[in-house]
């Protein structure tokens, strides 16, 4: 067929009648003129003929299979209107499995597979991560200092485009108008690797973004120009306070753009430079925060040359970070040498959540997906069942259409249309449960993100249609297979009663009851594993209370106090703090378990020296705190033995120094450590001029870094004596804290002077970000593995329910055979529960071969758990016999008579 | 089949309309009158034939069809031939010539 036929065909398609009108005008005139001219010839004969003249030229203008496709979806949507019961089970069944897997496609595609949007080459753009091994354990990092940021620049050859970022919170505007937004402070190359250009105005230069101070620009990203500037022109020019700083617009980003961020859009990019300098790192000359080696918070982005493989980059890099690490060395001798530190470059996926190792969530995520995609199966065998019985109930008309010539092939394509319609409907109607149930579960996975739903989104579209399609060829399988051994004959004769071919059939069901079942019980198995993981970790004692806390953290944002100020706004802070209505105590602290902890020696340079102990450091981390007195009793952590810092450990008192259990058990094995003398020797200072700080005080180990952690040991000094030059407050209230935190951060804030503010944060939020993995774990294998249960209870109910049915006539006979209740009840509870046991053994087994991968996901949980494998094969083993009790009590009330009468 | 008359090589149909509306544009029953008379009777094409051929030649792009008023003041459809068509035409008027040649060697051959 040529182009112009097809296409003259689809027109002619289009307008079929009038053709057909035409045609039959055209014939008329041909006979009026055969009559004129021959009028012997037989009128009746020519216009008999003229019905078949019709039928051959209208097959001309109708295309074979597309008419046949939309009439097989006509009568396909006839056949499910008139049974919308049925109809709408099946659309509820797969609406929820394709839903289910559209709602977390969306979120698995945004952690793992999405590059970040206008990336101009994702392919070839890696983020950098550094590692260096400590005492033989390998730390991993995205973080890295500027100077060694700016050697691994100069020093590698393998990349077209390297930028230096990073993302920080800060406060964006004054007065009423400041909010804290996400700041990206990126170098001026980072613009180079995407394909974004500038809305209105430009991006900055790397003549703005050039170290000590750089020059205080600001590209605003579209979301925020809509939402501060109104979208207008001349907000180019325009100033905006962020931080400490006053910046001046000079561009606006496109519309979409979000740098790197996969989940929070930054607000504003400006100069890595300008940021650096006015962030409050103070370093010596010689060490500035461009030659430092020492403060780690920048991330490298690189892009590769075309045609330099990853390998090679990570070689390039590994050098650089060898030489780089030389030259620290050199400087600063007391690091260990190349050989102890390992230290290794690595490059990764752009995406975060991927990094050198998925991140936990990244692999809950991945973990949940596969789980999605059971229950699709489970969805899809649950509609596969009830389009069996329907094929079965519709047997007889099948066997007519096949005796009346309709072909098999024509009857398969009619099958299979019904249910990939009614998965299209599924489809639709699952894109719908997505849209509302994707909410509740992307702010489980992604709590900050504000993107848009399922629904928008193609990726998403496209993996739910295809989803759609694959439950449509799934589900139509099943009835084709059975319809293609049909026995006609039989069929024709047999009434609705099944007949002998039937056994084969109820085979094929129970099968798909057991998938059903087994696949059910690897779901449930998984749940009740996270779900005790979850209950471990909330039962773990951390060392503190967490609900009645509140975090208070100060941010001076340009007010420079000098030492006597900021010890005297933080005193009336807590003074402040402890008059208010509700709350119970408040102290000083440094550090925040979870968020911000201070690992003495790496952190400030602290060494601990103790008498009889060669090496502290050695030993393990070591974490300081500096506290005011009531800390203890504050945060809930018990003393174990002597006191905590008290109102008496003032500053010119002797230091005193309060340690965790296990920094007691390590420093002094066998020994009390109460009285013992530490010498803190700070940056700079000697120990022979540092005077001793005695051990006052032991308290119980704290968790501060993960929640499974060892060899981490923690000690706390007082406030009045070792003067950190940051402090926050913790704040107990009486009961749970959340619901205050407006009323005590505006309390507080109106003590703070000038542009500084005060945030108030639940402690609660901080840790329970620690549990987020588990906690998600648990509430998406609890959702789906009872939404798994209760599609396999639908699944075999409505399967026994249609055998009882067919069976009425065997049952009346059994009962007028003198059978008991009690046996037509176990005989038919106990076809529903060897299905169970049937899928409680195979799914068990799935679940426990497959154990090793979801180990490393579990907290304090083994992955074989006898008592979950066990839980989990009662309950649907319980489900089993509950769903076919209530056939077989109508199976056991059979009147003899009307059963047997009925044929 | 009545004697006189004789079947259509298959395929030829096309070409007989083709070289018809060559003449002029036409209406099914002109088309199939002037074959007829041309052919001194021994052609004749049914109307079961004829009109799929000429929705199948139109479909293809070879006629253009549109209603006129003949000159008795009926409607009727004309078919006129489009350029493609006159390729067309060409095409098969040589397929055919060479056709015929190759039979007639054949069949003298044969005698």
């Amino acid at each position: 067929m040529t182009l112009t036929e097809v296409w003259n065909r689809l027109r002619d398609r289009l307008r079929r009648d009038q053709l057909t009108q035409e045609l039959d005008e055209e014939l008329r005139f041909h006979h009026a003129m055969l009559q004129r001219d021959q009028p012997e010839r037989d009128a009746r004969q020519t216009l008999g003929n003229m019905t078949s003249h019709m039928e051959n030229s209208r097959d001309l203008w109708s295309f074979g299979w597309v008419d046949d496709l939309l009439q097989d979806i006509r009568y396909a949507a006839r056949g499910l209107r008139s049974r919308p019961g049925f109809t709408i089970a099946v659309v509820l069944t797969l609406a929820l499995g394709i839903g289910a897997n559209a709602a977390i496609f969306s979120i698995v595609d945004r952690l793992l597979f999405r590059a970040p949007p206008m990336l101009a080459h994702p392919e070839l753009t890696n983020r950098v991560y550094v590692a260096q091994s400590d005492r033989g354990r390998e730390g991993v990092w995205p973080g890295m200092s500027y100077g060694r940021y700016l050697e691994l620049a100069r020093w590698t050859t393998s990349f077209a485009h390297t930028a230096a970022f990073t993302t920080q919170t800060m406060a964006v505007g004054v007065g009423d108008d400041a909010r804290e937004m996400q700041v990206a402070a990126v170098n001026a190359s980072f613009f180079e690797l995407f394909d974004a250009p500038a809305t209105i105005g430009r991006y900055f230069t790397s003549r703005e973004d050039t170290p000590p101070n750089g020059t205080p620009v600001v590209v605003l990203s579209h979301a925020l120009w809509q939402v501060r500037f109104g979208a207008r022109s001349d907000a180019v020019g325009a100033s905006l306070q962020i931080g400490p700083t006053i910046y001046t617009v000079i561009g606006v980003a496109p519309a979409g753009f979000a740098g790197l961020s996969t989940t929070l859009p930054p607000a504003v990019y400006i100069p890595i430079s300008s940021y650096a300098a006015t962030s409050g790192y103070q370093g010596e000359p010689g060490d500035e925060w461009w030659q430092t080696y020492h403060w780690n918070f920048a991330q490298m982005i690189a892009e590769r040359k075309p045609g330099v493989t990853v390998a090679q980059a990570s070689a390039d890099l590994n050098n650089a970070y060898r030489r780089s690490y030389a030259v620290q060395r050199d400087a600063s001798p007391e690091i260990p040498p190349v050989e102890r530190a390992r230290p290794r470059a690595i490059v990764a996926s752009v995406l975060a959540e991927r990094g050198p190792n998925a991140s936990r969530v990244a692999k809950v995520a991945t973990l949940v997906g596969a789980m999605a995609f059971v229950v699709l199966l489970i969805a899809c065998a649950n509609v596969a069942n009830l389009l069996l019985a329907r094929a079965l109930r519709r047997r007889r008309e099948i066997a007519v259409r096949l005796a009346l010539g309709v072909s098999r092939a024509r009857l398969l394509t009619q099958l299979l249309t019904e249910s990939v319609l009614l998965a299209l409907l599924g489809g639709a109607a699952g894109l719908l449960a997505a849209q509302w149930g994707g909410g509740a579960l992307k702010s489980l996975f992604l709590p900050q993100d504000a993107a848009t739903g399922v629904v928008r989104d193609p990726r998403t579209l496209v993996v739910a249609g295809g989803a759609a399609l694959l439950a449509g060829l799934l589900t139509g399988l099943a009835p084709v297979w059975q319809s293609r051994r049909a026995d006609l004959t039989n069929d024709l004769k047999a009434g609705a009663r099944e007949g002998g071919a039937t056994q084969h059939r109820s085979r094929t069901r129970g099968v798909l009851l057991v998938v059903q079942g087994a696949l059910s019980v690897v779901l449930l198995v998984g749940a009740g594993l996270f779900v005790r993981s979850l209950w471990h970790a909330r039962d773990l004692r951390l060392g503190y209370d967490v609900n009645p806390v509140l975090i208070a953290e100060l941010n001076m944002r340009g007010v420079k106090l000098d030492s006597a100020r900021a010890v005297s706004l933080r005193q009336q802070l807590l003074e402040r703090a402890r008059t208010l209505p509700g709350v119970e105590r408040a102290a000083l602290h440094m550090s925040v378990p979870f968020w911000k902890t201070l690992d003495g020696r790496n952190g400030i340079g602290v060494d601990l020296r103790v008498a009889g102990v060669d090496s502290v450091d050695r030993l393990g981390e070591f974490y300081l705190d500096a506290v005011s007195p009531d800390y203890f009793t504050t945060l809930g952590t018990r003393i174990l033995r002597g006191r905590g810092i008290g109102e008496q450990d003032a500053g010119d008192a002797p230091g005193a120094m309060v340690v965790s259990e296990a920094m007691a058990k390590v420093l002094w094995p066998g020994a009390d450590a109460i009285g013992q003398c530490v010498r803190v020797v700070t940056y700079g200072r000697t120990a022979g001029s540092t005077p001793c700080t005695y051990v006052v005080g032991v308290a119980e180990d704290i968790k501060s870094q993960s929640l499974s952690e060892d060899r981490n040991y923690h000690y706390y000094l007082s406030s009045a004596q070792f003067h950190p030059q940051q402090a926050g407050l913790f704040v107990r209230m009486h009961g749970d804290a959340g619901p205050q935190v407006e009323t005590i951060r505006r309390a507080l804030q109106a003590l703070m002077p000038g542009a500084s503010y005060v945030t108030v944060t639940p402690f609660a939020d901080v840790i329970g970000g620690q549990m987020r993995s588990w906690r998600v774990g648990a509430t998406v294998f609890v959702a789906f593995g009872a939404l798994a249960l209760l599609l396999a209870a639908i699944g075999l109910y409505s399967v026994i329910a249609y055998n009882v049915a067919q069976r009425t006539h065997e049952m009346g006979v059994r009962i007028a055979m003198g059978a008991k209740v009690g046996d037509v009840l176990g005989l038919v509870v106990g076809q529903g529960l060897r299905l169970g046991i049937a899928g409680v053994v195979i799914g068990g087994t799935i679940a426990y071969s497959g154990a090793r991968w979801v180990k490393p996901l579990l907290f304090q949980e083994s992955a074989r758990d006898p008592a979950v494998y066990a839980l989990v094969a009662a309950v649907l083993l319980a489900v089993a016999v509950v769903a076919s009790y209530i056939p077989a009590r109508r199976a056991a009330r059979v009147d003899p008579n009307i059963a047997l009468r009925a044929e | 089949m009545a004697s006189g008359k004789r079947d259509l090589l298959p395929g030829t149909l096309d070409m007989l309309i083709l070289r018809t509306l060559s003449v002029s544009p036409m209406h099914g029953y002109g088309i199939a009158q002037h074959i007829k008379r041309l052919s001194r009777d021994v052609l004749q094409v049914d109307e079961g034939s004829l009109y799929p051929a000429l929705q199948r030649l139109r479909q293809r792009g070879w006629l253009k069809a549109e209603w006129r008023r003949t000159p008795n003041n009926q409607r009727a459809r004309y078919y006129t031939i489009t350029a493609e068509g006159r390729e067309q035409l060409g095409q098969e008027e040589a397929g055919f010539g060479e056709l015929i040649a190759a039979i007639q060697r054949v069949m003298r051959g044969a005698t």
